[in-house]
């Protein structure tokens, strides 16, 4: 009898397995967050008339980047979190493994098809917020035009390039991808625990812990090293604390950025890195407790 | 010796029960072979182990003990179900698809693509007659059609094993009838079928070989004929007897005009067997 290849391998099944994810999102009608962030930024700059341009476009910077950073956390989270415990309730989970899929292309396809949305919620915001200040600044441009209207064209000149530099920055992009690399991490967080977790709450309720630890840590762990020294003991179990807990202050560039620092390419090389290396470990993670368990 | 379609060799299967001592056995020393191109029915009472056995022969649940093979390759092995199509009991599928996309889903699974899949998709929704009901979310699906498109999704990428796990159940009369003309119809092209079932007449008319499983234990395993048969009676069925003839048969059949039409063994029916069987059978509970 012909032996029938199997490939262990394969971009087409994790193509599907992504597709069909991305659609269970979409179909559960997971963006309608947007419309939430798309009234944030509307209602917000309603307030902003009184303030000067650098106040209102910080403003405006600091409060899209900060949704949108605990925006797509959420959103990671959440639908993470239900996908697995969705599948083992329906059952559906026997009929796909009962194809010749392997274990951990299922997780890579769900993990995928979260990532995929992730990545167009962000898209979509990041146009949204960059169209807001886009227009803010041509409004306030034909406002200084009017107001320098007898002034010496370089006293123009200048009020003109402090407009356009407190608007756009070159640290916005990075940035956003930072916010991107964070949901990302949390999302394969989350599909982790949701391996061994007895509901959905429970995966919820576990991540959002972790979410404020992870902001907490990095102040507890200066204290703690202040209190009681860095002994190999005491760096192996902050080590061990990091794994469990990500330190998620090192994503928030949002203050260096609405403040107008530049972000070093180092940093940002730096942080990108560590976001996708805590992202692939949190798989594997999944994978093994995932691998052996009985359905 | 043509290779088996599926062997079971000593299957154990034990579920610790969380906050006890004791420990379920659900299977105990199972040990089955089913040849290719046969019907293979797996009956028991609710609870027997065959939906256990089922699943760890498509390697979603690991044994305790034993192996199980599809075509010569272990159940663990993730390649021994490339032409393996199961249909789980109760089969609950993603609601928010359609039909043709639940389809075209399984089929990217199993390596289908463009025209193939296209036409391999229209061919089942036909089969299984739910063209009408294609592009309805299967949110909306009756259980009867949720059965059909699971057996439609088992059956994608023409496997040459196909494991239907209570195949009728929750079916009406006519589209359980249905399913089983379909079975037949796997049968005559050569398709290994693996079932469950709890509606033994079905079984008793499709069933090459039957196994009947007690408390995870076979308690009786055969051709669906042998099993049926009462080996120490004779049955005969006579043609024009009158009471007197009736009353010397046994002395007169040779010298009367009592013509012999047919003589067989009995029959007792499968439901007679089943639950003769599965009556006395040992503990399902170990220390
Ligand atoms: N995941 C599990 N954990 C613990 N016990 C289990 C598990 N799955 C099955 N069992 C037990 O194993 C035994 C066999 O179950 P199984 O589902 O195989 O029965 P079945 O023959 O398919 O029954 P039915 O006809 O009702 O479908 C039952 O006693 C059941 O309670
Ligand atoms: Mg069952």
């Amino acid at each position: 009898m012909a032996e029938l290849q199997h490939r262990s391998f394969s971009l087409g099944r994790i193509a599907a397995l992504t597709g069909n994810t991305f659609t269970e999102l979409v179909r559960l009608k997971v963006f309608y967050f947007l419309l939430i962030f798309a009234l944030l930024l509307i209602g917000n700059s309603l307030f902003m008339a009184r303030l000067s341009f650098q106040q209102e476009f910080q403003v405006l910077k600091d409060v899209s980047l900060g949704a949108m950073s605990i925006f797509t956390s959420l959103l990671a989270i959440v639908a993470t979190a239900q996908l697995l415990p969705r599948d083992l309730e329906d059952r559906t989970i026997y009929t796909i493994l009962a194809k010749p899929v392997p274990r951990y292309e299922y997780l890579i396809g769900k993990l995928a098809g979260v990532l995929l949305l992730l990545g167009l919620s962000i898209l979509a915001m990041s146009a949204l917020f960059l169209a807001l200040l886009f227009v803010r600044e041509q409004m306030l441009m034909s406002e200084t035009l009017r107001e320098t209207a007898g002034l010496r064209p370089e006293q123009v000149q200048a009020a003109i390039r402090s407009l356009e530099e407190s608007a756009f920055n070159a640290n916005l992009l990075p940035g956003i991808v930072i916010i991107y690399l964070k949901a990302a991490l949390l999302a394969a967080l989350t599909l982790f625990i949701s391996t061994f977790a007895s509901s959905n709450i429970f995966t919820i309720v576990v991540m959002v812990f972790i979410y404020f630890i992870g902001h907490l840590q990095a102040t507890a762990r200066e204290y703690w090293l202040q209190e009681h020294g860095g002994g190999w003991l005491a760096k192996t179990f902050l080590a061990l604390v990091a794994l469990a807990f990500p330190d998620l202050q090192l994503f928030n560039l949002v203050d260096d950025i609405v403040a107008g620092t530049a972000i070093p390419p180092g940093l940002f090389a730096q942080t990108a890195v560590l976001g996708c290396v805590y992202t692939s470990v949190y798989l594997f993670f999944a994978w093994v407790s995932f691998h052996g368990k009985a359905l | 010796m043509t290779e088996p379609a599926v062997t079971v060799q000593n299957l154990t299967k034990v579920f610790p029960i969380p906050f006890r001592r004791t420990k379920l056995v659900a299977v105990r020393g199972l040990n089955l072979e089913v040849a290719p191109g046969q019907v293979y029915g797996l009956l028991g009472p609710n609870g027997s182990g065959k939906s256990t056995t089922l699943k760890i022969i498509l390697g979603l649940v690991t044994a305790s003990a034993g192996t199980t093979k599809i075509f010569g390759r272990d159940s663990r092995e993730v390649g021994s179900r490339e032409a393996v199509g199961f249909l789980p009991e109760n089969p609950y599928f993603y609601k928010y698809l359609t039909g043709a996309e639940t389809l075209r889903f399984y089929g990217k699974l199993c390596g289908l693509r463009g025209k193939k899949l296209q036409a391999r998709t229209d061919e089942l929704l036909a089969l299984v007659s739910l063209e009408e009901a294609s592009d309805r979310r299967l949110g909306g699906y009756s259980k009867g059609m949720l059965q059909r498109i699971g057996l439609a999704q088992a059956l994608i990428q023409e496997p040459k094993l196909v494991v239907l796990d209570e195949p009728t159940a929750g079916v009406d009369p006519a589209g359980s009838r249905e399913i089983r003309d379909l079975i037949l119809d796997l049968k005559r092209r050569g398709i290994t079928v693996l079932l469950s079932s709890h509606l033994l007449a079905q079984v008793q008319e499709i069933c090459d070989r039957v196994g009947i499983l007690a408390n995870g234990v076979l308690v009786r395993e055969g051709r669906v004929e042998d099993l049926l048969a009462i080996e120490n009676q004779t049955e005969l069925i006579l043609e024009n007897a009158t009471p007197e003839v009736l009353g010397q048969i046994s002395a007169l059949l040779d010298q009367t005009k009592t013509r012999l039409v047919e003589q067989r063994r009995p029959q007792t029916t499968l439901e007679g067997l089943f639950l003769e069987a599965t009556k006395t059978s040992p503990a399902p509970r170990d220390s």
